[in-house]
């Protein structure tokens, strides 16, 4: 809201870092937050992306710079709390207009107590981020001295000192339920999941039980699910050495489907390597080639770990188009038609599956000896575009040819 | 997929002349799909009628034909070419027309040619309404209730079936021509009759009314992989029930939630995938309920469209070029980022702006039509803003439209009262945001604006904000306003010249104090992507940000700042951005850095490829300012993009611009008539008699001593606004009675009118020492009727060497002693011998485009050059007097079927909304060509109506002889009738509209007329000869207004029933044949 409309808001500032300012107005709950800085590219989804668990810990910037104008919208949640730290805009519209909408953004920021600033030109922090990386910073509507304000960001603690997951997973287990016919049985490893995952899972018949990050693999397996599910997240994946641990007893029993933090635990768990991208990719047009079908997918992506691919394993070469060496831009391989396969020591062959065409960085994979796949983004989207919603299919359709792999074994 | 190399030439239709509903936009995105074709080693063979385009210039394609785009036009272009493939998805409806229609023919099929881009039967699925109705159905899509009709009573019939209010749509018409919504039975039938009338195939489809929806675009490409993104979401302010060219729209969409965008998206991808579009450019158009989210698909177009040129200017993402790629067997992951150039083209454009197109309107020009806006289109330009705020947006855009309104504010609106103005919220127009804003300004509350208008509470509580700020910064007042504030204010959208009227203070002090406070715009970049990836490229905007980060970045080579002209109006078009395009072109060769300043989304300047940098700005002396103030330019060129930067000139020159070619001082000399006058006087030039009235008594004084007709004209309009022409007192009397506030300041012009005179339009370049007359055009329409509205021919067909002669030494002293540096157009009036000058322009004129495609020589190229310091001589143009061997004939466009209710005569003032040429080895020939361009079908035989006024009853007798010698009939009216029986002209009298029946209204009705001859006995009457030529327009007869027409015409029959028409390239016909001075 511009400053002739409304007279006397609370001033706020953010701090980053590298010692940058921006002076604004608070248009959320008053206080003061540190966090990692990181911006959104979407146009719109502006709740799902405030109620995704995976932003715990960090302070949202989103690039579009008019944000609240249709208000909140009850069924949009995914999360029944606010996990992320701050959120930064241009404009923020107290006023909303939208037939479902039952508050305004504000409103809700307020409830949840999240600090927010608006009248930062974003753009220019956004340019800031891109130039210098995700950084710590923080907002404040106490604390209005520039200087001593980037001094206390930079005596705050990093995004990867501290396990994110324990902070948003469920405490105790829960079931969501299908509201026809109950087809599979899942157990969801909850690392901060996403409502429109468990809406995708249900969708298809899945009754999901929900777990926390830390339970055994043992209780899960005692539960003798069709399917395990590793879910999204926040935070550094070195974070979760005991969902990992866990993933690696229960891949090759059953089968196992892992969406983006989900992605790096199945990674970690084959013994790959996590790498921590410079800006990481947030927002909702995120062009990702599929290997198999080659067509190409407008994704949803939130996240600034990725694995590497080669770190899974060497290529086997009979199966990856006669190639032998391992390609640092993994675009080449769509370019070449061809999905390359590595031989990984614990799990045998692993396919790559996607690829992002902005950069190169992989975006899934799938096991071709034991009943497992991956992908880096959001098929669930919200928000974003749906092109990748058969994700859910393919893990409904390996549950059923794994049933029946054990059934006539 | 890469490249296909199959195909080696490749046909592309142009749109043809600008005409509402399908103007420049076809010109951007045919230029930039000619480019991309020749970019990859394809041939291209291009048909475009339009001599204004940017796409014609004969460097754009490998063959051009400034042809017809009809069937048989380009039939014997094929036949020619052999072209290997067909691309009919960059032309708009004309092409998509010419190609359904080349199909129907079985051209294509004969000659082996295969339509790229789209198939004929998705162009079918995509245009014919229950065909897409069923299509819809088919993925589970709903679609408006909706019964197609042939006749009026099956009209009424479907009505009753679907509940009125209903909206008629023909099909197969442009824009929607014919449409309009019907809330009662009257008003159903007279639609219908209408639509059926204007539909090619004489359909109109009956539709449930979905008044009061959010109208919703989305700008769709897909490849032949089935690859889709979607590159803009873009929403109307307006309700459905306005056309969406008609519309405010914004983008991206602004009142729905991720989850009700992302639906409309897997529609749009399921509906380009249902309807066939292989691979290209479509847009879907939606209309969302906004008390339930409902949705209906409203329709969808299976080619670039006017909305995709403005998703392209809006995101940065060429549509056009990579549908054009795709058209040839790219695939999108295959096309890189323009912008980014490290990304490919496959992904959605994520912006960080709000950008807000506003239509511009005609209405003054076309007394007597109702201004309410409809479902069928009735603006002729537009103008597009970008701010980092709605609000931003929406103040920029306004003050861009050039008619002055400075913000959300209209003195009209003011005068209304609340009952009127509850009305005029209630009504779409173009000035509703206006009513609105007024409405706020008393304080009605956002819902009763809202169930008034229909207008989305969202945009209503924006425009709310700017009212409140308005209240702010007219209490504070400017002193009251510190740093914090006015930038807020700025943040706003507010211009210092509205901020002036808030505080009762004068533009130059804010201006002034804004400069101390250190309140300045930064400058902000468009990338398509947010931000995420570094741009290569210079597509820029200016706004206000806290912190003052700016993205600007310093030029390597000194800056020419070029500035355009605006959104396209009668009398202000493509020809000017055609001429900004090509000084682009120029100076960028000559080493400069070229920066281009416009408004206009539909336009070449506006690509960010044509300059080296683009500043999508309004045009106004602070927005000019603002860019001069952050560029530096070592010069500013404003005599190319029209009257708009003209009108600047002197204000920037004080301010120390440094104005690049012909100087201020000389524009004035030109525009202040006391001066002009005495400097004719001084070289001995002869002009017609003028004089000045501020007073009835003082005009009729006039008329006593200048003697009738007269000229008449306000003095401070331009253009031929509310220009006519008057013969007798009681004509004067009632001109200057309605002519508008005459007072003192604003006086009525009265100039001797050169009746019968033969009327040249003359444009020259001048160095400063050296002038080279480029081209000399003999209007074919005489005296009186607007240059723009007036056919003309290159070279002049009837002038003697002697007069071309003259007027060529005559405009040598004019351009010296005017002091010109760049081009001039002097306008002449040729009688009795006798060389008068009517006026001269210190700029480029609209003819410049078409003297440079007729003539060979790039004009606005040459001026540019010489602008920057080159000599003539060193630019080696051919000789003036060298021979050509064919002629070209231009030819101006009527927009009369789009407003219906208004008069149909030419005259003073201009009313044609774009032109077409013809060339051929003679004049009557490619006058044959114009008409067959413009559609008029030239009837070979049957009866033709002739009526003329008692000035032409002399003329009418040889014009009547030649028409019975080729074997037509002819039905007179009374005084025609006793004129053509004294010359022994066989004819039938014919009773007029007034008198009994039978009269011409039936012989009309039964199909008996083919064309008429009707010249106006008074130029105000509102009679028979009014509703006669109404109802040419509304049967679609070829009507003929005046004499020097009514020739042309028949000269043109003649040589048509003597021998056909042969298509010319522009590269066989250049007067270095093949090679073009560049």
């Amino acid at each position: 809201m511009n400053l002739l409309v409304s007279e006397g808001r609370p001033p706020a500032l953010l701090a980053l870092e590298d010692g940058t300012t921006f002076a604004g107005w608070s248009a959320g709950a008053a206080g003061e937050t540190f966090g990692e800085v990181v911006f959104n590219t979407s146009m719109t989804g502006y709740q799902e992306i405030l109620s995704d668990p995976s932003y715990a810990g960090q302070i949202v910037t989103l690039t579009y710079p008019q944000v609240g104008n249709y208000g909140v919208c009850e069924q949009d949640f995914q999360a029944p709390r606010l996990h992320l730290r701050g959120l930064v805009v241009r404009d923020m519209c107290h006023t909303p207009s939208n037939w479902r909408a039952t508050a305004s953004l504000p409103e809700l920021l307020r409830s949840h107590e999240v600090v927010a600033i608006e009248g930062v030109d974003t753009r220019a922090l956004t340019l800031r981020i891109r130039g210098g990386g995700a950084m710590r910073a923080a907002i404040s509507t106490m604390d209005l001295d520039a200087n001593s304000l980037v001094a206390r960001v930079r005596q705050s603690p990093g995004i990867s000192d501290r396990n994110y997951v324990a902070d948003v997973s469920c405490g105790i287990p829960r079931t969501e339920r299908v509201q026809d016919r109950t087809r599979w049985h899942v157990v969801a490893y909850d690392c901060g999941i996403k409502q429109g995952i468990l809406d995708g899972l249900t969708a298809r018949g899945c009754e999901v039980r929900v777990v926390p990050w830390n339970t055994p693999a043992r209780d899960v397996l005692a539960f003798n699910p069709a399917g395990v599910f590793f879910s999204n997240g926040p935070g550094d994946p070195g974070q979760v050495w005991a969902t990992v641990e866990a993933a690696r007893e229960i891949m090759g029993k059953k089968p196992v489907f892992g969406i983006c933090l989900g992605n790096q635990i199945i990674t970690l768990a084959a013994g790959g390597r996590i790498e921590k991208l410079s800006f990481g990719h947030h927002g909702g047009n995120e062009p990702v080639a599929n290997l198999l079908t080659r067509r190409v997918e407008i994704t949803a992506q939130n996240h600034n770990f990725g694995m590497v691919f080669k770190s899974l394993g060497p290529l086997v070469p009979d199966e990856s188009g006669g190639f032998e060496e391992h390609e640092r831009d993994l675009r080449l391989w769509f370019r070449r038609g061809v999905a390359p396969v590595v031989r990984n020591p614990l799990w045998g062959r692993i396919q790559l599956t996607h690829v992002n065409l902005n950069d190169g960085t992989p975006e899934g994979m799938q096991f071709l000896d034991i009943p497992a796949f991956s992908c880096q983004y959001h098929p669930e989207a919200k928000p974003g575009p749906s092109d990748s919603s058969y994700f859910f299919d393919s893990f409904v359709q390996l549950m059923e040819e794994y049933e029946g792999r054990e059934t006539h074994a | 997929m890469p490249r296909r190399n199959d195909i080696r030439k490749i046909l592309v239709l142009g749109s043809g002349p600008i005409v509402i509903g399908q103007a420049c936009e076809f010109d951007y995105s045919g230029t930039q799909a000619c480019r991309a074709l020749m970019g990859e080693g394809y041939e291209v063979v291009l048909v475009n009628s339009n001599p204004a385009t940017i796409m014609t210039d004969p460097t754009t394609a490998t063959r051009t034909y400034v042809e017809p785009i009809t069937a048989d036009s380009v039939e014997r272009i094929i036949e020619r070419e052999q072209p290997d493939a067909l691309l009919p998805n960059m032309g708009g409806q004309t092409a998509l027309n010419c190609a359904v229609e080349l199909h129907r023919r079985g051209v294509l099929d004969r000659y082996g040619i295969e339509v790229i881009g789209c198939d004929i039967v998705s162009i079918q699925t995509g245009e014919d309404r229950e065909l897409f109705a069923q299509a819809m159905r088919d993925i589970g899509l709903k679609v408006a209730e909706a019964r197609i009709a042939h006749t009026a009573h099956e009209a009424q019939v479907a009505a009753k079936e679907i509940g009125l209010p209903v909206v008629v749509r023909p099909s197969f018409t442009l824009g929607g021509a014919g449409g309009g919504m019907a809330r009662t039975t009257e008003e159903l039938d007279r639609i219908v009759a209408q639509g059926l009338d204007l539909s090619p195939v004489s359909e109109v489809l009956i539709e449930q009314s979905l008044e009061g929806w959010k109208e919703i675009e989305m700008e769709v490409m897909r490849d032949v992989f089935g690859n889709g993104i979607v590159v803009c979401s873009i929403e109307n302010l307006d309700p459905m029930g306005v056309h969406t060219g008609d519309s405010i729209t914004v983008a991206p969409c602004q009142t729905l939630s991720d989850v009700e965008l992302q639906r409309l998206r897997d529609y749009s991808l399921a509906v380009l995938d249902r309807v066939g579009v292989a691979c290209g450019g479509s847009n879907v158009q939606f209309a969302v309920n906004p008390s339930n989210g409902d949705v209906v698909v409203i329709e969808m177009n299976p080619r670039v469209s006017r909305s995709s040129a403005l998703a392209s200017k809006a995101t940065g993402f060429p549509i056009a070029k990579e549908a054009a790629l795709l058209a040839v067997g790219y695939t999108l992951d295959e096309i890189v980022n323009d912008i980014t150039r490290a990304t490919p083209a496959c992904f959605e454009p994520s912006i960080d702006y709000v950008v807000v197109k506003v239509p511009r309107f005609a209405f003054e020009k076309f007394r007597g039509t109702s201004e309410t806006l409809t479902t069928r289109m009735k603006s002729v330009g537009e103008a597009m803003a970008i701010g980092r705020t709605f609000e931003e947006a929406l103040q920029k855009v306004v003050r861009s439209l050039e008619d002055g309104h400075t913000g959300l504010v209209d003195q009209e609106a003011t005068l209304a009262d609340d009952a009127q103005l509850a009305e005029l919220v209630a009504r779409p127009t173009s000035h509703r945001v206006y009513h609105v804003a007024e409405a706020l300004r008393r304080g009605w509350p956002v819902e009763r604006i809202n169930e008034l208008s229909g207008i989305d509470p969202w945009f209503v509580h924006r425009m709310r904000d700017i009212i409140i700020a308005e209240n702010t910064i007219a209490a504070a007042g400017l002193e009251g306003l510190d740093a914090p504030h006015l930038l807020a204010a700025k943040q706003m959208g507010f211009c210092d010249a509205r901020i002036a009227e808030l505080c009762g203070q004068r533009e130059d002090v804010v201006r002034a104090i804004r400069r101390v406070l250190g309140v300045r715009p930064v400058v902000k970049t468009v990338d398509t992507c947010a931000g995420e990836f570094a741009a290569r490229t210079s597509y820029h905007y200016l706004t206000y940000e806290a912190g003052g980060s700016t993205e600007h970045k310093r030029a390597e080579r000194e800056r020419v700042l070029i500035l355009s002209a605006g959104p396209n109006r009668i009398g202000q078009g493509i020809e000017f951005d055609y001429c900004c395009v090509h000084a682009a072109y120029a100076l960028h060769d000559e080493g400069y850095e070229t920066v281009m300043l416009n408004c206009n989304p539909e336009t070449v300047s506006t690509d960010y490829d044509t300059s080296d940098r683009l500043y999508f700005e309004p045009l106004t002396f602070e927005d000019v300012m603002a860019v001069v103030e952050v560029e530096q330019p070592a010069g500013v060129i404003v005599t190319l993009g029209g009257q708009t930067p003209i009108n600047l000139a002197s204000r920037l020159k004080a301010e120390g611009v440094p104005i690049m070619g012909t100087q201020p001082e000389a524009i004035d000399l030109a525009e202040d008539r006391g001066r002009f006058s005495r400097l004719l006087d001084s070289l001995g030039i002869a002009y017609p008699t003028s004089s000045v009235a501020q007073t009835q008594e003082e005009a009729t004084q006039v008329a006593r001593t200048v003697g009738y007709p007269l000229l008449v004209r306000p003095s401070y309009v331009l253009g031929g606004r509310g220009m006519g022409i008057v013969y007798n007192d009681e004509e004067l009397a009632s001109y200057m009675e309605q002519a508008a506030n005459v007072t003192p300041d604003h006086p009525v012009y009265l100039d001797a009118f050169l009746e019968d005179a033969v009327e040249l339009d003359v444009d020259a370049l001048c160095d400063g020492s050296q002038v080279y007359v480029g081209a000399i055009l003999e209007h074919i329409e005489e005296c009186g009727i607007h240059s723009g509205d007036s056919a003309c021919c290159f070279p002049p067909f009837s002038l003697s060497a002697r007069i071309a002669s003259k007027v060529r030494n005559t405009t040598r002293r004019l351009a010296l002693a005017c002091d010109i540096c760049g081009l001039l157009n002097v306008q002449y009036a040729i009688r009795d011998e006798q060389v008068y000058v009517i006026e001269l322009n210190p700029r480029a004129s609209r003819t410049v485009p078409f003297d440079s495609k007729a003539s060979g020589v790039p004009l606005a190229k040459a001026a540019a050059r010489i602008m920057a310091g080159r000599t003539l001589a060193e630019l080696n143009l051919p000789p003036e007097d060298r021979a050509f061997g064919y002629f070209a004939v231009k030819e101006a466009v009527m927009p009369w079927a789009r407003f219906p209710g208004t008069d149909t005569t030419l005259g003073p003032e201009m009313k044609s909304t774009g032109e077409v040429m013809g060339l051929d080895r003679t004049f009557p020939l490619a006058y044959a060509k114009t008409r067959e361009a413009i559609d008029y079908r030239i009837p070979m035989e049957g009866t033709v109506f002739i009526s003329v006024n008692d000035r032409d009853k002399r003329s009418i007798g040889p014009v009547a002889l030649t028409l019975a010698n080729l074997g037509y009939s002819i039905v007179a009216t009374a005084g025609t009738a006793r004129v053509l029986d004294a010359a022994g002209i066989p004819c039938e009298r014919i009773n007029m509209v007034s008198e009994p029946r039978p009269n011409i209204v039936d012989a009309i009705e039964q199909g008996r007329i083919v064309f008429m001859i009707n010249t106006p006995g008074s130029h105000r009457s509102r009679g028979d000869g009014f509703r006669i030529r109404a109802m040419a327009v509304n049967h679609g007869i070829d009507l003929v207004t005046a004499m020097s027409g009514a020739t042309a015409l028949i000269q043109a029959i003649a040589a048509l029933r003597a021998g056909s028409l042969e298509p010319y390239a522009l590269q066989d016909v250049g007067p270095i044949k093949g090679e073009y001075p560049s």
